[in-house]
């Protein structure tokens, strides 16, 4: 019998008990949680597409298992707007028409949004856009989302 | 997919050990960063009944003392990636760590966990062999040390004994370094070639690696003792580069010809030590 | 920038979009598909049982659709289930469903399946290593052949001054969307449901209808949003599976690929052979002929489309007197050909470009004076007698040369630049129509497409329908129905969605205009409509009446103040009496692009980067400029990975080699250089307001610009796609 776990998923409690050991957090988040705007791409880690914050570090969802996660404050692509941070890098993309079919933009949100925590005003764009690197697209080619990118660098000084 | 497996959490080393003991290498798999395991057992690759976590341990550390870097096992590469101290003194290692994934991969991704898959096209392994890195094992029988050369014996095989585990990762002397890669995909990708290159200020030999070559990463003693200066003429670092490349045993893989694949070590090599007499030269 | 975001932006950023992949539905299955072993062979067996024997878990194969689907024959060339003979590794040849995804993989592992190996056909050269001969029609390895001519091609070529030869060999590319292909099928009440991520709902209707061999009525398609298309989610190919195991298992059934299942099932451009000859005389070319050998794996003979149309694009946009074009299809075991952003077309220019590059260099000829001189103008004929019409191509050729001069003025060593032209032409398909909704508050459009991404539904027909009726862009609203409700639309592929919609909305204004005039009491129809006090009027001369007063008896007497539209565009035509063999396609329009590229090569391993990059485009009419910009950024892009990266790698015995990303590998953020786009205006297309489709466009020069900048570069020349750095060594000599 799987052990319970609790996760705080973007601010709220939920207690899991019935996880099976070898459930991954993205399943776990999209079928058990019903927050489907993580996404699954190609679930092997080569994509970005299912990144979220696990205690504010981003962290790909398709690759960790959720019992490894347990007591941990998640952040998901519905969580992001309840901090600045989140909701700034929603708006550049917004405005830099930094989206078009939309299936990896919730994983370059939370990417980014991991990013500019873990190193602020300090990181450039160039050191951003290279961090990023992890992230694919295939719809953009990815000009629009360096505009987005700079334009949240520009905007935070 | 998955098979059903039991998830264990052991939370101290001594039972971690114990964990291991009980069942055979394939039913019973231990759990770093995950990015592999992973990936490995939804491939239906891995057959494990019981995965050991090792979240609990005490091992995401990073000690300097004097010019010595110990790493725990399981401190997340990002981690690394992001000290300064490291960024300063070995540069070549954190040009390597860099070439691992994104960077949401390398926030689990850990040292412990490249190398206990022994990847021949892990990017991290060659500069670990040119830096003379170590491992310190902890098993049932108490702790040893082997040096990282010693520790890889073949594509996913190494010399852990039966439960053991690495603790840390030792790199005992910053050295100026390079590394150089050639991938499919310039900028983000595993590596099909890759060289390391290094010189000692202790010893004043070099040291150099090379990834990619199935069955594992290699040092090439020839070819380094072929050096014999800190700064050696350019026709006697193409020589040596030329000389390692004629000696390794290498196959056509389904990217890449043989010719092609010994033209990239010679070319790479070649390039590593002259990058490195350079940056040495500069920082005189 | 955009001026406002995009009407998508919202539920994308926020998560809230859902797409095929998210789709649920209470009490439903997950279903799996079981896959054949070997890429050819006789099917002995399949055994369901040990499948059946796992709780919960439903199974149906071949023998089981005479019950699912009674008194139907489906499609006896597209049999749902094989029942004699494998055609590819892969193949489903039964499919499960089960309470969990994960025992429906199980149950799929379970399901025994014998079958007797036959020979794999995997390289189109093992069957064809020259150029075949007359008896090649009869192979039963073609499945097309086409031939066109005009003039004395030997001739001529007798008598030139130079005469070229060149083989060249082009790579399998996937679409790698990112979302993969998945749907939720139910089946009640005489209804195939089915709701899935598809770039055409008709098209898809139409498919399982024919699949299945049920009435089209009775099928019912609501796609959802769609993590992108590129031409492979252009048909149905999951939903016939989730429909038969939906309607075997009662229950609804949610289908969906993992990604190496994309890969291994996905049909797409697949590799070729094409030899090029070419004969100039002063500076002329004379005498052209073209050999196309085209793999089309598992492709249904006399089904092929790819082959007639690609050589179109051999030809290219070039005065060619007399020429012999002739282009074989050849059956492997792979999957079937299938749709790519621009099928086939990208790799065509790379070719042709590639090969009237070194054809000018060996003839003593500026390559980039020699294109221009030979590039099609408005009135010319193309090769296979059809009036070009307005086409903008030379003008943007020009304009590239202009940067490509002065890039290479500033370029250092080893840098190259290379200048490449592309043609394209906006699709048709069979039509489209829109229903136009007009309350006071704003229009509605209302048709039967999902926005894929690229804004040609959301923004190119809303900005249209803006245009057409002077209504602000926010006052128009693009609505989606089911194929239950929505206007019949063909697709978003084939750069048409947003000039075959368009067409219809402006069909749709006059007819809502008519009859707005009628019932205002007016003599003629209204010029247009504007908004005034927050609601919408209708300006005629001086006066600005509301539409709400005829709105109410517009909904006592009918469904208010509706209007429908209609499209159903035409090509031109061609001289059928240079066609020998098979079928050839004329165009609808004629779209340009010419691109600069410049690159650095490593001279050491024959890597290319590619380090600034130009767009030109003869795009007629922009209508939403924020998307045309984004179509060809993500146009070019792609065209690196076409250019540089992206191979598919097949074995002799069938098996792709590198199915999925870490070894497909498509460019990543670090990879793109800056872009510069431009437009060239005044050629107008088949479009509302004289617009040209611009989805595909983009992708079309790219190869063949990097290619020409690496040749500049260094000299080598390449004549394989795609230019990985071995490829680009052996051409420097290295090895």
């Amino acid at each position: 019998m799987p052990t319970p776990i609790v996760l705080t998923v973007n601010g709220q409690r939920r207690p899991l008990d019935r996880v099976p050991d070898s459930e991954r957090l993205l399943d776990t988040i999209r079928w058990r949680l019903g927050l489907k705007g993580t996404k699954e791409g190609c679930r092997s880690g080569e994509c970005g597409a299912c990144t979220v914050l696990v205690d504010g570090v981003s962290t790909l969802s398709c690759l960790t298992l959720t019992h490894e996660v347990d007591g941990a404050s998640l952040t998901t692509i519905e969580g992001v707007a309840a901090d600045p941070v989140g909701r700034n890098v929603q708006e550049a993309f917004a405005r830099a028409g930094a989206l078009q079919c939309g299936y990896c933009t919730p994983g370059f949100v939370l990417a980014l949004v991991g990013l500019l925590k873990e190193r602020g005003a300090d990181a450039s764009t160039d050191e951003l856009l290279t961090d990023l690197g992890g992230n694919l697209c295939r719809c953009t080619g990815y000009l629009s989302i360096a505009r987005a990118v700079s334009l949240l660098q520009r905007e935070g000084e | 997919m998955p098979t059903a497996f039991t998830l264990v959490f052991p939370a101290s080393v001594e039972a971690a050990i114990a964990e291991l003991a009980t069942g055979s290498p394939g039913e019973v798999v231990v759990l770093a960063g995950g990015t592999d395991l992973i990936f490995d057992l939804d491939a239906a690759r891995s057959t494990a009944r019981r995965v050991v976590s090792l979240r609990h341990l005490p091992w995401r550390t990073l000690d300097w003392n004097g010019p010595v870097l110990t790493v725990g096992s399981t401190l997340p590469l990002r981690s690394l990636e992001q000290d300064p101290e490291v960024a300063a003194r070995h540069p070549g290692l954190l040009q390597a760590i860099r070439a691992v994934g994104g960077v949401p991969l390398r926030h689990r991704a850990t040292l412990g966990g490249n190398l206990g898959r022994a990847a021949p096209a892990s990017d991290l392994l060659p500069v670990l062999l040119a830096l003379d890195a170590e491992v310190d094992l902890v098993g049932p029988h108490g702790s040893r040390t082997l040096s990282v050369d010693r520790f890889l014996v073949a594509s996913r095989r190494t010399a852990l004994a039966s439960g053991e585990l690495i603790r840390s990762v030792r790199f005992p002397e910053p050295r100026p370094s390079a590394y150089l890669w050639q991938r499919v995909r310039p900028e983000h990708d595993i590596s099909q070639i890759a060289v390391a290159a290094a010189r000692s200020p202790s010893d004043g030999r070099w040291r150099l690696a090379v990834g990619g070559i199935p069955p594992r990463v290699v040092r090439l003693p020839e070819a380094e003792s072929l050096l014999r200066s800190a700064a050696p003429a350019d026709s006697e670092i193409r020589f040596a580069a030329e000389e390692a490349a004629q000696r390794l045993s290498i196959a056509a893989d389904r990217r890449a010809s043989e010719e092609y694949r010994r033209h990239l070590v010679a070319t790479l090599l070649e390039r590593a030590v002259q990058s490195v007499v350079t940056s040495s030269d500069r920082s005189r | 920038m955009t001026a406002s975001p995009r009407p998508d932006a919202r539920p994308k950023l926020e998560g809230s979009a859902v797409f095929g992949m998210d789709l649920e539905s209470p009490g439903m299955l997950w279903g799996a598909l079981v896959p054949a072993p070997v890429a050819h062979g006789r099917l002995r067996s399949v055994d369901l049982a040990p499948a059946r024997a796992i709780e919960g878990v439903v199974a149906i194969g071949a023998a089981d659709l005479a019950s699912l689907l009674p008194g139907s024959s489906g499609d006896p060339d597209r049999p749902v289930f094989p029942t004699d003979t494998v055609a590819y590794r892969n193949q489903p040849v039964a499919a499960v469903a089960a309470p969990t995804r994960e025992l429906a993989r199980q149950a799929a592992r379970a399901v025994r399946v014998e079958v007797e190996p036959l020979p794999v056909v995997s390289d189109l050269e093992e069957i064809f290593p020259e150029w075949p001969g007359p008896s090649a029609d009869s192979s039963p390895h073609v499945a097309a052949h086409v031939r066109a001519r005009e003039g004395d091609v030997e001739a001529v070529f007798r008598t030139a001054d130079t005469v070229v030869r060149e083989v060249y060999r082009t790579s399998s590319v996937h679409q790698v969307a990112l979302e993969p292909h998945a749907c939720l099928a139910e089946v009640g009440d005489g209804k195939w449901r089915v709701r899935t991520s598809t770039q055409s709902p008709f098209g898809a209707r139409e498919d399982i209808a024919s699949l299945l061999g049920v009435p089209e009525e009775s099928v019912v398609v609501e796609g959802t949003w769609v993590g992108g298309g590129f031409g492979g989610k252009g048909s149905a190919l999951l939903e016939p599976y989730a429909l038969l195991l939906a309607r075997a298992a009662g229950r609804p059934v949610k289908l969906a690929l993992g990604y190496r299942e994309e890969f291994l099932l996905g049909r797409t451009t697949l590799p070729s052979v094409i030899r090029m000859e070419t004969a100039v005389a002063h500076g002329r070319i004379v005498a052209r002929r073209v050999r196309l050998l085209l793999d089309v794996g598992n492709a249904l003979p006399g089904r092929d489309f790819a082959t007639g149309f690609a050589i179109g694009f051999l030809l290219g946009p070039y005065a060619t007197p007399a020429f012999e074009v002739e282009g074989y299809a050849v059956r492997t075991n792979k999957p079937a050909f299938g749709p790519h952003r621009a099928p086939f077309a990208p790799q065509c220019a790379f070719v042709l470009e590639s090969h009237l590059d070194h054809v000018a260099r060996e003839a003593g000829v500026d390559p980039g004076a020699f294109r221009a001189a030979h590039l099609w103008k408005e009135g010319d004929r193309t090769p296979l007698g059809q009036a070009v019409g307005p086409f903008g191509l030379a003008a943007a050729f020009e304009k590239a040369r202009a940067i490509a001069a002065r890039w290479r003025a500033e370029a250092g060593p080893d840098h190259g630049v290379g200048v490449a032209a592309g043609f394209w032409s906006t699709g048709t398909g069979a039509g489209g129509e829109v229903r136009l909704l007009l309350r006071p508050t704003g229009l509605t459009v209302v048709q039967g497409e999902r926005e894929i991404g690229s804004g040609s539904v959301l923004a190119g027909v809303a900005a249209v329908a803006a245009r057409c009726t002077g209504l602000p862009r926010d006052r128009v609203t693009v609505a989606y129905e089911s194929t239950a409700r929505a206007p019949f639309d063909s697709g978003v592929y084939g750069s048409r969605t947003t000039a075959v919609l368009g067409r219809a909305v402006e069909e749709a204004t006059r007819m809502l205009f008519a009859d707005l005039g009628r019932r205002l009491g007016l003599a003629e129809p209204v010029p247009r409509l504007a908004v005034a006090e927050d609601e919408v009027v209708v300006v005629a001369g001086t006066t600005r009446r509301p539409i709400r007063e005829v709105l109410t008896e517009a909904e006592r007497t009918g469904d208010g103040l509706v209007a429908t539209g209609r499209h159903y565009g035409k090509g031109g035509t061609i001289d059928e009496r240079k066609v020998e063999a098979g079928a050839f396609y004329p165009f609808t329009d004629f779209t340009g692009a010419a691109h600069v590229a410049e690159v650095s090569v490593d001279r050491g391993t024959g890597t290319v980067r590619v380090v600034r990059y130009a767009a030109v485009h003869d795009a007629g009419t922009i209508i939403d400029p924020a998307s045309a910009s984004a179509q060809i950024e993500g146009g070019v892009v792609m065209g690196l990975g076409t250019a540089l990266t992206e191979e598919a790698l097949w074995s002799e015995d069938g098996r792709l080699l590198n199915a999925g990303l870490l070894d497909y590998r498509i460019p990543t953020l670090g990879s793109v250089p800056p872009i510069e786009v431009t437009f060239v205006e005044g050629f107008s297309g088949a479009g509302p307001f004289g617009a040209k489709g611009l989805g595909e466009p983009p992708i079309i020069p790219v190869a063949a610009a990097v290619a020409l900048a690496v040749r500049d570069a260094t000299g080598a020349h390449v004549t394989e796609l795609p230019l990985s750095s071995e490829r680009v060594a052996r051409a420097l000599n290295l090895l």
